[in-house]
């Protein structure tokens, strides 16, 4: 197997790969997305947690140039991206709810096709890399339809990481995965971290996000209502992630293990 | 290959690959076809119409009809699992995309409409002699330019709750123009007539086909983005 550091160029930490600068996003009244502010170093793992409709999907669509936001603007490496710009769709792999996969295609032929479209040129060498990577390589001829869920969220892990992109965007990877798939998965993304990709995972499992994450941020009405360094304990993180969704965080309200200031056992990432 | 041809191939590979393998699409529009022939054949009382007098007609209907059976479906498998986002998602210019599903629907639709012209010519008794070619030309051409707008107005179309019941009523005034062509260079070929007879039409089915093709290309992007 590759490892991460062998598929991941090594890369200054302070390197801006991407800036977005109030980004809006609105389905007819609805305000998803309400004027996101992020800046996104190279290897850094930003971890994204909100509640259901906060906005999170509808962000990295528009980080991912899938979805045209309303208002603001998004820059890569300092230059403007123009909406649907393909050479920072080159840049990109998604991980979504949906795996981008075709059913009546073999695990081998889903990567293939992707390789041809982002014209990489050693798909004989790469193609069975990846699937290594992501424990399919015994699995590489069977249709997609015949493969567990599990095994699909994997394979879609592999699409999007086929071309060695500068982003990666993870929505709810961990979702209805079992205990060994998750492991696969967290395994796979623990090489992305420590190989300095630069990742924004969406999750609900608090566990997860945290252990992989260099950064964490919680999304609320649209909103980045929270944002800090990873690190610190799982159950410190959980009341504070309550506090912020619940409106506690911003109202300055004490609650157990917290003071009045909003500080508690999580003060050092704010 | 550059690398827009490379995309553009994938595309087509992909799309005959997975017909090849659902068989979805073309066992559809080919049954379509066949039963079409046999109940025309039975329906036409041909003490009153002879049927080459008809022929040309009943078959481009016949195409029109059974093609948009398959077409309607283009996007029905990039929709499972939400697989066009990852195309769009993918550096291929959205015009590739096009292009790419635009060829592989016709490989199937012209598969489709040379069966259509061997059911009619053997139910029919129809005699196409030494203008064989001249009529697959004919059909080539005018699959060309259906598939060019079908595949426009099933992306359109797919996108919608009323899906493919949409999609005749978007694409049947549009496809007038190829259908009158393609019947008029078909019935003057099975009639033995001249080549110069019919270069007219053929000139007509090729214009009308690259206006297809690059008002698909240009639109196809506003389709499906967002």
């Amino acid at each position: 197997m590759t490892p991460a550091t062998q598929i991941g160029r090594p890369i200054p930490a302070t390197v801006t790969v991407l800036e977005a600068r109030g980004l809006v996003r609105e389905y007819g009244a609805v305000v998803a997305v309400d004027g996101v502010d992020l800046t996104l170093a190279e290897g850094e793992f930003l971890t994204l947690f909100g509640p259901n409709g906060a906005g999170k999907s509808s962000l990295l669509g528009m980080l991912a140039g899938a979805l045209r936001p309303t208002r603001g603007s998004v820059a890569v490496r300092g230059a403007p991206l123009d909406f649907g710009d393909v050479a920072w769709r080159a840049r990109i792999g998604m991980v979504s709810h949906r795996g981008f996969l075709y059913a009546h295609l073999t695990a081998e032929e889903n990567l293939r096709f992707y390789g041809e479209l982002f014209g990489l040129g050693d798909l004989d060498e790469r193609v069975p890399e990846r699937l290594e990577r992501v424990g399919l390589a015994a699995r590489a001829r069977a249709q997609v339809h015949e493969l567990s869920h599990g095994m699909r969220q994997r394979l879609s892990l592999a699409r999007a990481l086929l071309h060695d992109p500068d982003l990666v965007l993870l929505d709810e990877p961990f979702t209805g995965l079992d205990p060994s798939a998750a492991a696969v998965l967290h395994r796979v993304l623990r090489e992305l971290r420590d190989g300095r990709r630069t990742v924004v995972m969406v999750t609900h499992n608090l566990s997860e996000g945290l252990a992989l994450a260099t950064r964490v941020a919680i999304q609320v009405g649209g909103r980045l209502a929270w944002e800090g360094a990873a690190g610190g304990e799982r159950d410190g993180f959980e009341r504070l992630y309550h506090d912020v969704v619940e409106g506690r965080y911003a109202r300055g309200e004490p609650t157990p293990g917290r003071d009045a200031a909003g500080r508690g056992a999580l003060e050092a990432r704010a | 290959m550059s690398l827009y041809l490379r995309q553009v191939r994938a595309i087509v590979w992909k799309d005959l690959l997975l017909e090849l393998r659902t068989r979805e699409r073309l066992v559809a529009m080919g049954a379509f076809a066949v039963l079409a022939g046999i109940l025309f054949d039975y329906t036409l009382d041909t003490t009153r119409v002879q049927p080459e007098d008809v022929a040309a007609g009943l078959i481009w209907m016949t195409i029109v009809f059974g093609g948009l059976l398959g077409i309607g479906r283009t996007f029905h498998l990039e929709g499972q699992d939400a697989a066009l986002q990852g195309v769009l998602m993918s550096p291929a210019p959205k015009d590739a995309v096009f292009f790419g599903k635009t060829l592989a629907n016709f490989v199937l639709l012209y598969a489709v409409a040379v069966l259509v012209l061997g059911v009619f010519t053997f139910l029919f008794g129809l005699e196409p002699g030494g203008s064989v070619w001249m009529l697959l030309a004919a059909l080539a051409l005018g699959a060309l330019g259906f598939v060019a707008l079908g595949t426009l107005f099933a992306a359109v179309s797919s996108g919608t709750r009323m899906g493919e019941t949409l999609l005749p009523i978007l694409v049947f005034p549009l496809l007038l123009p190829m259908v009158i062509w393609g019947g008029v260079a078909t019935g003057r070929l099975l009639d033995g007539r001249p080549v110069a007879e019919v270069a007219a039409s053929l000139r007509l089915l090729g214009a009308f086909a690259l206006v297809a093709l690059a008002t698909g290309a240009v639109l196809f992007r506003f389709v499906v983005e967002d």
